[in-house]
């Protein structure tokens, strides 16, 4: 088991353990959803160079990439559909693990890991959804802000970190692109690797 | 006897290897193309037309940013041919004077004011100036009252 701990020993493995390479046991949820996240990266940051985040230059963009440049729809659409796939299936492989019991010792730590990849994902999905910049966007970062302001002290202050200033039109902000965009998916990504390395460290895929 | 096919697993692998590969290919073309896009470059608000305009003449288009002159005995206009509804492009039929919105069917009279159909306002009049030389420089980042001549 000494070689597992190794991260390249990771990506080209020794062994398998047999039990792993059922498809039955884990649906591989966690692989479609990590598809699902590079696809959403090369998609996104195809979909970067053409979009300009902001009130109305947001939805404008977004109509502009979809119905003029060439490819830009289906650029957009993969990136949709990916992000609607993923959000289905990292909740399905919630739903296994709790299922296989696989939350227990030693794979508590996984457990919490992916719990706070999942809070990640739903919030880059919110995000991306806000820079549609459409009036329902608009409505969804009122509501998302209205709700923040609630907090005593800190809200007003985690609305403005979190979500700039959108207007009731237009979820479309600098600030949530570059949540939306850079932070979170660098911070995603690093989790989903450790999270994948911890698979192997707690000691792999197991036949129930 | 035909030789028996000897699929192992290894030559399958290799066989998807190039159908991956002969598939990346194909995503060069559509990927130059998205990214040589300059389709939303943001253009000049600012129009030139240099043809001359009779008095009394109708509408002509200056076959850019959709900008329409003509000239009346009080002056030039410039119209924008954006439909007020949802943007779409309308076009102008000299046989009834009257603009059209070929997306909701959108009726606007000559001088651009809503006559039928879902839309809610006059077709937007911009400033018009005058070159040294005589072109008209039509300014669609400035709008104007329906009433403004150059």
């Amino acid at each position: 088991m000494k070689d597992q701990k190794n991260f390249v020993n990771h990506i080209r493995p020794g062994f398998v353990p047999s039990g792993a390479l059922s498809v039955l046991y884990t649906f591989c949820l966690g692989g479609l959803s990590f598809l699902a996240f590079m696809v959403l990266a090369v998609t996104g940051l195809l979909l970067m160079f053409h979009y300009q985040p902001g009130e109305s230059t947001g939805y404008n963009s977004i109509l502009t990439i979809a119905s003029v440049i060439p490819y830009g729809g289906v650029i957009r659409n993969l990136h949709y559909w990916a992000g609607q796939l993923m959000v289905v299936t990292v909740n399905l492989h919630m739903l296994r693990v709790v299922w296989t019991r696989s939350y227990k010792p030693p794979k508590q730590l996984n457990w919490l890991v992916g719990v706070a990849l999942l809070i990640l994902i739903l919030f880059l999905d919110f995000t991306g959804y806000l820079l549609i910049g459409s009036q329902e966007s608009g409505a969804a970062a009122t509501v998302a802000v209205n709700i923040l302001d609630l907090i005593p002290g800190l809200g007003a202050g985690l609305a403005q970190a979190l979500f700039g200033a959108p207007s009731a039109l237009s979820g479309s902000t600098l600030v949530v692109y570059v949540w939306h965009c850079v932070a979170l998916p660098m911070v995603a990504l690093l989790l989903q690797l450790y999270h994948f390395w911890r698979i192997r460290r707690d000691g792999g895929v197991r036949p129930l | 006897m035909p030789k028996p096919l000897n699929w192992t697993r290894r030559a399958v692998l290799r066989l998807a290897w190039g159908g991956i590969i002969a598939a990346s290919a194909l995503t060069i073309e559509p990927l130059v193309k998205y990214l040589t896009s300059k389709e939303d470059r943001l253009g000049s608000p600012l129009v030139e037309y240099s043809k001359p305009l009779n008095v009394n003449s109708d509408w002509q288009t200056t076959a850019k940013e959709r900008v329409w002159v003509k000239e009346d005995s009080l002056g030039v206009m410039a119209i924008v041919a954006t439909c007020t509804h949802l943007g779409c492009e309308v076009h102008y039929y000299p046989e009834k004077k009257e603009w059209l919105c070929p997306c909701h069917a959108s009726i606007y009279d000559i001088e651009g004011r809503p006559i039928s159909g879902p839309a809610p306002k006059a077709l937007p009049r911009v400033a018009v100036e005058r070159k040294p030389d005589g072109t008209l420089i039509i300014n669609t980042s400035k709008q104007v009252e329906m009433g403004t001549r150059l």
